[in-house]
């Protein structure tokens, strides 16, 4: 339903087949990639030029968490360089609230980074200097808010992240996990709809790490932001991410939500990255039920309204559970009133183990 | 093969240009020598009239305000011993030249520093030019300085402020270069105009080494000064130097152990400042 609602949402980010290519020759070996169609390895050895980002297509709507989600040299941070225009990209387009960037004038997308794209680092970046506050309040400082006035969206936003006793401290007496959530709080003060997260929990241990996800998430659905949140982390994606991108090579090779991915790896490399997730959570009753028909062929003396009802949207920890509790070893699936399906233990078990409802049809 | 012919040439061309350039510029560094002359005046008049107590107390506050209760203690005691010594003048002359070559270092110096750091087509030229200054002997600036400006505290400036320079602007321009890539960053992320990266980004994070260079360069000038005491500098310089003529060993004595005191003092106090300057990012 989620996914429904955010597919009619605006497209705040749209890249179209972008490219970057790293080197003093990245002109030239640009055009030889669109010209004679040269690989990785060629436009290595031909030009010396690296390909950071290739043909990457994705789109981000309005309320959305979109996840980049790829191993060290994959390109994602690249990737949301260039959404920013950190870096300038070789080829492609890419339009931010339909704008396209590249067309920007200085002014225009100084303005554009200020108001409407926020960023949070890997390394957070906060100014050693300053304060808490004054860190927060840095954004609002460079477009040239009143000092007051700065502050106190500063401070709001310090206490949306739970930091509103520490205003006056400096960055290093605060911890790791701290310190992120200045960076976010600095990059929420400025009030854009767009926020760029680079791996920003990626040096935190694993309990901060869970506790800022969550949060994370919870903070950009209540404030109706939306994000671009880089990861290395398939857990991370799958726990922050509406839709997730997986990046190899520069290149993305499957974009979809988690069920998707989970369900349809697009190729061997996606397979082997999901094997080790936890299904429980992830896949929906939707996905694994058995038709109604199919189920009264097998059971024709039982009667569908005696079983126990969920959602297509319930996950497959809570069918397990209603299982358990349930007298009869089958639950019906109910939409809009209507029983659309049947989840019995061998769905489960096939939920479980994470193939789809395809693999059901042909068992 | 007599090359007599050629050195002579070449000395005597060297003669006629700096006979040249005094000829025409006489009123240009008679200009610079009132003006440096006047500095230098300024701030001696400034040390030498109030009493020796006022100065001691005044430097043992400064002391005690930037290092600690027993340096103010011991920086006033410094200051007795130059008193006691007969050497309070002096003193205060080399201070003064000191402070006010210092103070021309850093008006020359900084913002040619913060230059170098931003272009690098300007640092190739001035990185040779600074090498070039420190490794020629500082006697050498003293004759041509004497030909342009005379005997006197200007000469005695002039030479040191070439001196001193190079420290400053050397790490000025590092520190300008040496903001963390990561800052960068975030400056253009937030939409951060030039001038603000250089405000709010760059000088922030260079400010403990230019502090570091504006030790460096002082300290270059107390060595300075007393070589400077050739040209008559005035101050301590210009007594060792007389006391070395007359190997008057006692009183060469006095004279270093003034400078060293008044060194020692003014290093430790700059040191501290350039500290608390950069205190909070430490």
């Amino acid at each position: 339903m989620i996914a429904e609602a955010a597919n009619t949402a605006e497209v705040l980010i749209d890249c179209q087949s972008v490219w970057k290519v790293f080197g003093d020759k990245s002109a030239a070996a640009m055009r030889s990639i669109s010209e004679r169609g040269l690989g990785k390895r060629e436009i290595l050895q031909e030009f010396g030029c690296v390909v950071g980002v290739s043909n990457a297509t994705l789109e981000v709507r309005r309320g959305e968490i979109f996840c980049i989600m790829g191993l060290s040299g994959s390109g994602k941070s690249t990737l949301i360089r260039l959404i920013n225009k950190l870096i300038t990209p070789s080829g492609g387009k890419i339009l931010v609230k339909g704008k396209d960037i590249a067309a920007l004038s200085q002014t225009h997308l100084r303005q554009m980074r200020a108001k409407n794209i926020g960023m949070v680092f890997q390394n957070v970046a906060l100014l050693p200097h300053r304060t808490v506050l004054e860190n927060a309040a840095f954004g609002l400082e460079v477009q040239g808010v009143p000092k007051a006035e700065r502050l106190e969206t500063a401070r709001q936003a310090l206490e949306k992240v739970g930091l509103a006793d520490w205003l006056e401290r400096y960055p290093n007496e605060l911890s790791g996990g701290m310190q992120q959530r200045v960076g976010l709080a600095r990059a929420l003060a400025s009030d854009p709809e767009i926020i760029l997260m680079d791996e920003p929990f990626s040096a935190l241990d694993p309990l901060i790490r869970r506790q800022l996800q969550d949060e994370f998430r919870g903070l950009t659905k209540e404030l109706g932001k939306s994000a671009v949140f880089i990861t290395h982390d398939l857990d991370e994606a799958i726990r922050i991410g509406d839709r997730i991108a997986i990046m190899k090579d520069g290149a993305i090779i499957q974009t979809g939500t988690a069920e998707e991915i989970i369900l349809n790896p697009a190729d061997d490399y996606v397979a082997e990255f999901v094997a080790g997730i936890s299904r429980l959570h992830l896949i929906k009753a939707r996905s694994v039920m058995r038709s109604t028909a199919e189920f009264q062929n097998a059971a024709p003396d039982l009667d569908l309204r005696s079983l126990a009802h969920t959602s297509p949207n319930a996950d497959i920890d809570e069918l397990i559970t209603l299982t358990m509790q349930s007298e009869h070893d089958a639950i019906a699936v109910v939409d809009n009133g209507q029983v659309i399906g049947v989840v019995t233990p061998r769905s489960l078990l096939m939920g479980v183990k994470g193939t789809g409802g395809s693999g059901l049809a042909a068992a | 093969m007599d090359t007599s012919a050629f050195t002579d040439a070449f000395d005597a061309t060297t003669e006629d240009v700096l006979a040249w350039v005094s000829d025409n510029g006489e009123f240009l560094f008679d200009y610079l020598r009132w003006l440096l002359e006047g500095l230098y005046e300024g701030i001696l008049a400034g040390l030498e009239y109030p009493p020796f107590s006022i100065i001691a107390i005044l430097v043992a506050l400064a002391g005690w305000r930037l290092v600690g209760r027993w340096f103010g203690a011991l920086s006033a005691l410094a200051l007795c011993l130059c008193f006691f010594m007969g050497l309070w003048s002096q003193t205060m002359g080399t201070l003064s030249l000191v402070i006010t070559a210092t103070v021309l270092v850093l008006v020359i110096g900084i913002p040619v520093g913060i230059a170098a750091g931003f272009f690098t087509r300007l640092d190739r030229f001035v990185e040779p030019g600074l090498d070039l200054i420190q490794t020629l002997p500082p006697y050498i600036y003293l004759l041509p300085a004497i030909a342009l400006l005379g005997y006197g505290p200007a000469t005695a400036l002039v030479a040191t402020v070439v001196v001193a320079m190079p420290p400053v602007i050397r790490l000025t321009s590092l520190g300008i270069r040496m903001t963390p890539p990561e800052f960068i960053e975030l400056g253009e992320a937030s939409g951060i105009r030039p001038s603000q990266m250089f405000f709010k980004i760059r000088l922030p994070f260079a400010i403990p080494s230019i502090m570091a260079g504006i030790n460096q360069s002082l300290m270059m000038a107390f060595g300075m000064v007393v070589i400077a005491g050739i040209v008559g500098s005035g101050g301590l310089g210009e007594t060792i130097y007389g006391s070395i003529r007359t190997l008057d060993i006692a009183s060469s004595i006095n004279g270093a152990i003034a400078i060293v005191a008044l060194t020692m003092v003014l290093d430790r106090m700059t040191q501290s400042a350039a500290r608390l300057g950069a205190g909070k990012s430490a």
